[in-house]
């Protein structure tokens, strides 16, 4: 299967259950509301180090947030509930509370919940008061700039991560063009998010490694200055791969996020340096959600 | 499936308790049961069809007719559907109430929405005293739900209450929010003396200055108040009747207080209809 005489290969991506839940970050102007998101999302491309993964999923209009200011929504995704717990109260005290401005609210309704201002409110040192409107409790948090207003708890769902593929290419410069489009593509579908550093993996991983102390490591066989060292799965012509890796809410919105990621790289073709898409799976054995890149693009 | 519509036959001599005409009560029953229910008229007891012209079949949405203050206990304990009533009610209105919607096309007497804890109740008039407020004896007043009241409100509004809303689109008497533990009182008209007195926690919010203020209440200064903000977009999303809050912006003169029972509540004078 070729797209615009981009070789699509015969494999698949595989995706692994994870929990996630959508924050919703306003301020007096989405200029500060953008500094509290992207500190949120600092730090957090990947759970194997860093416990969570988590990006920008959209602008949202005054309409659209609680308390009618211009605001962002933020997925964040991690391996357990436990993990959610332990990271979002940190990160949203750490990133959104010092802010200057910025509310924090939740953008999940489910039954499942984990504590944002239920933890946070303690910083209020006896002066916080709670509020409940439309059965919803909030926070207010007395603080320099005001007033922190932080919704108790934030829902959490279940959800997908490690949906991937990678873009095999002649250059890095000419891969990351391609890549550059595909996740200004894949930012445009709700319910996902590319959360490695602009979206696009420059040092993906295989599991496990030599060294026991290690759960991940490079992957060997697709590193191009590998090639002639180990068994490569790029033939002469690749001097760079990269990947993007792509976490949902759900199995549809990672199927199409892929397939017009997909679609946007292959746009570029071989003539402009990109040769084939593959992507990463681990035999079937990790995850139960398996993307057949061909079945995704029919 | 058309509304069960209980209309009055004629205004009765005594106070007359309809607190079984609820959508909790009359579930299971058949029209024909309902009509041979009995309610407390005076030292007595008759049934339902004695009082009522009862029509109808959907049991979720009540309708009574040609009310008025003799009727008390409209909605008590109730936990869903809606009640709508066209007149007056008496006293007692939505008491214990859990959740559901009870509307009132006219006047409402004292006690409304006492020891209530969900749900929400519409008053279409004025209302009398100790509206949310607890029973002598209570610990608190009402314990969530929202009260939404488009006239005037009598002494003694919210008293003790321990959580939810109270709006008073219109005028609120002497001692409005005293001793509340918590929750929140909107004042749109104007407000009579000794507001707060002896709150604990909670919001009351003025959009019209008071005459007088208790000493007890320390000046903040004026301040943007973001919760102030969020909480007119959150009733404006509630319903159609509610949307006029989004003319409200949040600057307030905030006065903390009651300080002399030690008190983190605060009255929010709203600087008139600012810009969001």
């Amino acid at each position: 299967m070729k797209i615009n005489g981009v070789q699509i290969e015969d494999t698949f991506a595989e995706a692994f259950p994870m929990k996630a839940t959508r924050i919703i970050i306003t301020a007096m102007n989405l200029k500060w509301a953008y500094q509290a998101a992207n500190a949120i999302r600092g730090f957090a491309s990947s759970v194997i180090a860093c416990g969570i993964e988590a990006d920008i999923e959209r602008e949202l209009k005054p309409s659209e947030t609680p308390d009618g200011r211009p605001g962002i929504s933020v997925l964040i995704f991690a391996m357990s509930i436990k993990e959610l717990e332990k990271h979002v109260p940190t990160r949203v005290g750490q990133s959104v509370m010092t802010t200057a401005t910025t509310a924090c609210f939740s953008g999940l309704d489910s039954e499942q919940k984990v504590s944002m201002g239920k933890s946070l409110r303690f910083f209020g040192d006896g002066f916080q008061i709670s509020k409940v409107v439309n059965d919803r409790r909030f926070w207010r948090i007395p603080v320099m700039h005001g007033e922190f207003i932080v919704e108790e708890t934030t829902g959490v769902t279940k959800a997908i991560g490690g949906g991937n593929f990678l873009v095999l290419a002649k250059t890095a410069r000419q891969g990351l063009m391609a890549c550059e489009k595909a996740v200004d593509e894949i930012q445009k579908i709700p319910g996902v998010i590319t959360a490695f550093p602009g979206g696009v993996v420059g040092s993906g991983s295989k599991v496990g490694s030599k060294y026991d102390f290690l759960t991940a490591s490079t992957n060997e066989a697709y590193c191009p200055t590998l090639k002639g060292q180990v068994e490569s799965a790029l033939d002469d012509n690749v001097g760079s791969v990269l990947e993007i890796v792509i976490d949902g809410l759900d199995e549809e919105s990672i199927n199409e996020a892929m397939r017009v990621g997909i679609r946007a790289a292959c746009s570029f073709g071989p003539a402009k340096g990109i040769y084939s898409i593959s992507a990463g799976n681990y035999g079937g054995n990790l995850g139960p959600y398996l993307f057949h890149l061909r079945k995704l693009l029919k | 499936m058309s509304a069960l519509t209980f209309t009055l036959k004629s205004q009765p001599k005594f106070t007359l308790d309809v607190s079984p005409i609820t959508p909790d009560n009359l579930q299971n029953l058949t029209l024909d049961k309902i009509k041979k229910i009995k309610l407390i008229y005076g030292k007595e007891k008759v049934k339902v069809e004695e009082l009522f012209a009862v029509k109808g079949n959907d049991k979720n949405e009540i309708i009574i007719n040609k009310s008025c203050t003799q009727l008390i206990c409209v909605g008590k304990k109730m936990t869903q559907g809606s009640i709508a009533v066209k007149g007056d009610v008496g006293d007692f209105l939505g008491q214990s109430m859990k959740n559901g919607i009870i509307t009132i096309h006219g006047n409402a007497g004292s006690w409304a929405g006492n020891g209530m804890s969900g749900g929400r109740i519409n008053i279409e008039g004025n209302v009398g005293n100790y509206t949310g407020a607890g029973f002598p004896g209570d610990t608190f007043g009402m314990k969530n739900g929202l009260i939404n009241i488009t006239g005037n409100a009598g002494d003694r509004i919210g008293d003790r209450m321990r959580r939810g809303i109270i709006i008073i689109q219109g005028k609120a008497g002497d001692y409005c929010g005293s001793r509340i533990h918590a929750g929140t009182i909107i004042v749109l008209g104007k407000v009579g003396k000794h507001t707060g007195v002896g709150m604990r926690r909670g919001s009351i919010i003025l959009a019209k200055k008071p005459t007088y203020i208790s000493a007890t209440f320390q000046s903040c200064g004026n301040l943007k108040m973001q919760f102030l903000r969020l909480l007119f977009t959150q009733l404006s999303n509630i319903s159609d009747d509610l949307i006029f809050f989004r003319k409200y912006g949040p600057i307030a003169h905030r006065f903390a207080g009651d300080i002399a029972r030690n008190g983190k509540g605060e009255i929010l004078i709203l600087k008139t209809l600012t810009k969001r």
